[in-house]
């Protein structure tokens, strides 16, 4: 079997999952799997945000809660507070991560290494406690929940995220764009000097790249796809909540990138992944089950530091090596000079 | 090199979606509506771990030592009672979740709930989307205010009703200058803001409402706050806090220049002789005596003894745990109360769900071993419980009940501010 063949075959059975998912869970399990697996994309988007700045241009976050917090809090103020409608709202919330990354990057970006994690740690508890002690806006500890407004309206017909499938498809709908995004960026110039910077910022600058821009830039989307994962999970919970602006979430989300591959595209979504249903399974038998993830942290940075999908890139590139080698050579019509 | 990198990146999608396959639990589960002559599940949303677990505990014992009752005298309806149990983990993320995973994998059909409110308050809306009967057992009034639906419901008191039946007698007994230190979060800021609004009412004034970070260690500068034309002193305060305020609060002296009273959360799961006097003379507002003398009566003393506490201060028998008693009885009655609707509705399935709102709506209980906290009806209106209400202070370390505030009293000073039974279901 050559690695192409793996890659497609492989392609083609996640896409067949994801896809069918709303049927073959409850055929096969109960509807609660499927609320899971909508969770999963969700934080996997909120891992992708993490990622981003570390797996590409080299700066560990433990404040992303604080953009995933301010996606809530949009939602949740937009609906109950404003009366807003769903788009809107949703609009409100997005907005309003962007405006709090771009306001705290301006400072953040400036730093790096862990002057950088613990700037980031300090934006995400002064939130945090703000949110605790402002009930009458936010809820603090105990949250604002609201009713869900439908998402559109056909004529008679109305389409809303009450209903589980409907639900599912919309989520996987804004993940995968947003992942798609993350892609193009990734690899567009502006990825390239990214990645530039990641590797020696002090070379990035000698050629000509601004560094502190280009750190901003990542900033501040990373901070858009933590607020899109906060706002979807609003819409998910119908709840929002100052908890969610901890910075042990940010921590939560730099595990799994870790473990699931940092600096790969999809490695957050393995990661998420692998931690929620090891959580689902284990947590209502054993109420330790954050042992399990410490432990598989461990492991990861031990024999895996690169995650479980660099561990699979590896695998692939030396299959592909061993193709190569194997491959009769190539024919030509024109005679070799 | 732009193809290689696509081709990984499908490749990781592959991937992702082969981890979410092969991880999925692919064991075929019962059905997803109980059948008429199965059991009936109810859901226990308990907070077994976490920053309230002291609490959880209590609730999860009541409610296994209900359920066992209930199955020795035939179970519900002449089906068996099951109770699934999920920990919430005192977090809101955690606790909706859990609340998914009760109702659609265990198919539990009528949930009692968490005690802690951002996770009752993140549980109402699944709950109700999920057309499943939510009890809540914390004090945020909101869960059948506000925030309220259809298919929550309490049956004991809230920040609401805690103020309402007790701050017309504390004003007129202890004085009419009051000052409020509370915990800077939503239960320390609904206590304050609801007691602040009695206190007025009854003709008295809050000179100062000072709030104390959760993480303070040190309350010498909130303290130093309070005026000393304070007359009594209202604070707010959970677990170790609350030791830490009434141990500073007693070594400056302050027991002596002022009454305190404060609300039972501020004691729950702390027996008085375990802080060496520091609350010593505090009132406290209680729904359930810790001592059996207060309410001396065959029910309650066979309730202490199925879940295990002494007749005094509520502690374990054999053991050091407290239990949270003003809190802790809603597990156990919440789930005869469900078994009274349930029966009264002619319930079978979950389509039938309509009728057990219906008989909750001003159902009124009777002082038993079911319901040994004493008679009460849960309000139709407003899905609250209307109970006998209790002031106690600490007097050589125990707590001695000195006021009783009939449910009729509750009821005429809590207005109805929402009607929750005109909610669609």
């Amino acid at each position: 079997m050559t690695r192409r063949s793996i890659e497609i075959g492989m392609a083609v059975s996640a896409a067949t999952f994801l896809i069918s998912v709303p049927w073959l869970i409850p055929a096969l399990t109960d509807n609660f799997w499927v609320s899971v697996i909508t969770e999963i994309l969700i934080w996997s988007l909120f891992a992708a945000s993490a990622n981003l700045l570390f797996g590409y241009v080299g700066l560990l976050s433990f404040g992303q809660a604080l953009y995933f917090g301010f996606g809530m809090y949009g939602v949740a103020l937009g609906i109950d507070h404003l009366g807003l409608s769903f788009w809107p709202a949703f609009g409100l919330g997005i907005v309003s991560a962007i405006a709090m990354a771009l306001v705290s990057g301006v400072f953040a970006v400036r730093l790096s290494w862990h002057y950088f994690a613990i700037i980031t740690v300090v934006f995400s508890l002064i939130f945090y406690f703000l949110a605790v002690s402002m009930k009458p806006l936010t809820g603090g500890d105990d949250g604002i929940n609201f009713s869900l407004p439908p998402v559109f309206r056909f004529g008679g017909s109305i389409w809303s995220l009450t209903d589980p499938t409907f639900q599912y498809f919309f989520v996987l709908a804004v993940v995968s764009l947003c992942f798609f995004l993350m892609y193009r960026v990734i690899n567009s110039p502006l990825g390239k000097g990214f990645l530039a910077i990641r590797d020696n910022d002090l070379r990035a600058s000698l050629i000509g790249l601004n560094v502190y821009v280009l750190r901003l830039i990542a900033f501040v989307m990373a901070g858009f796809l933590a607020g899109v994962s906060g706002a979807l999970f609003a819409f998910f919970g119908r709840y929002a909540s100052a908890s969610y602006m901890f910075y042990q979430v940010s921590g939560e989300a730099v595990v799994w990138t870790i473990v699931g591959g940092a600096g790969t595209m999809f490695g957050p979504l393995v990661g998420t992944t692998l931690f929620i249903v090891i959580r689902e399974i284990v947590s209502s038998h054993w109420e330790h089950h954050s042992l399990i993830v410490g432990l598989l942290a461990i492991l990861a940075v031990i024999f895996a530091p690169k995650g479980i999908v660099g561990l699979w890139n590896g695998w692939m590139t030396r299959l592909g090596e061993r193709d190569a080698a194997s491959a009769p050579p190539r024919l030509t019509l024109q005679a070799e000079p | 090199m732009a193809k290689k990198l696509s081709r990984r990146s499908f490749l990781e999608c592959a991937l992702a979606g082969g981890a979410a396959a092969g991880t999925a639990n692919l064991t075929i589960m019962r059905d997803a509506f109980a059948q008429a002559s199965g059991p009936i599940v109810i859901g226990h949303h308990c907070d077994l771990t976490g920053a309230i677990s002291s609490w959880g505990f209590w609730h999860d014992k009541a409610a296994k030592a209900a359920v066992d009752l209930i199955n020795q005298g035939g179970g519900i309806a002449g089906r068996k009672l099951e109770l699934a149990t999920e920990d919430t983990e005192s977090n809101p993320a955690s606790g909706a979740r859990k609340l998914r995973n009760l109702i659609q994998r265990t198919n539990a059909e009528f949930i009692v709930g968490s005690v802690h409110s951002g996770v009752m308050l993140s549980s109402i809306p699944i709950a109700t989307e999920l057309k499943t009967i939510y009890f809540s057992t914390g004090e945020a009034t909101e869960a059948t205010g506000s925030k309220g639906t259809r298919f929550s419901f309490r049956t004991g008191t809230d920040t609401y009703s805690i103020a309402a039946a007790s701050l017309p007698w504390c004003v007129e007994s202890f004085g009419k200058v009051w000052t409020i230190i509370y915990a800077d979060y939503a239960w320390g800021q609904s206590t304050a803001q609801e007691s602040k609004v009695y206190i007025e009412r009854a003709g008295g004034k809050v000179l100062n409402a000072i709030p104390v970070p959760l993480d303070a260690k040190d309350f010498v500068p909130y303290l130093a706050q309070i005026s000393a034309d304070t007359e009594v002193l209202l604070p707010a305060f959970i677990g170790s806090l609350s030791v830490a305020f009434y141990t500073q609060a007693k070594s400056m002296g302050l027991d002596k220049k002022m009454k305190m009273y404060s609300s039972s959360a501020s004691i729950e799961a702390i027996a008085p002789d375990d802080i060496q006097g520091a609350a010593e003379g505090v009132y406290f507002f209680e729904n359930f005596p810790r001592q059996l003398k207060a309410k001396d009566d065959g029910f309650h003393k066979q309730f202490n003894k199925l879940v295990g506490i002494d007749d005094v201060d509520a502690r374990e028998v054999g053991g050091q745990r407290v239990m949270d008693k003003s809190h802790g009885w809603q597990a156990w009655e919440d789930i005869f109360a469900l078994k009274q609707a349930i029966e009264a509705s002619g319930y079978k399935t979950r389509k039938d769900v309509e009728g057990v709102i219906q008989a909750l709506e001003g159902m009124q209980m009777t002082n038993s071993l079911a319901h040994p906290q004493g008679d009460k009806i849960i309000r139709k209106q407003d899905h609250v419980g209307i109970i006998d209400c209790y002031i106690s202070r600490v007097e050589n370390g125990k707590l001695e009940v000195k006021k009783r505030i009939p449910k009729e009293e509750l009821a005429q000073n809590m207005p109805l501010r929402h009607n929750l039974s005109e909610m669609p279901v």
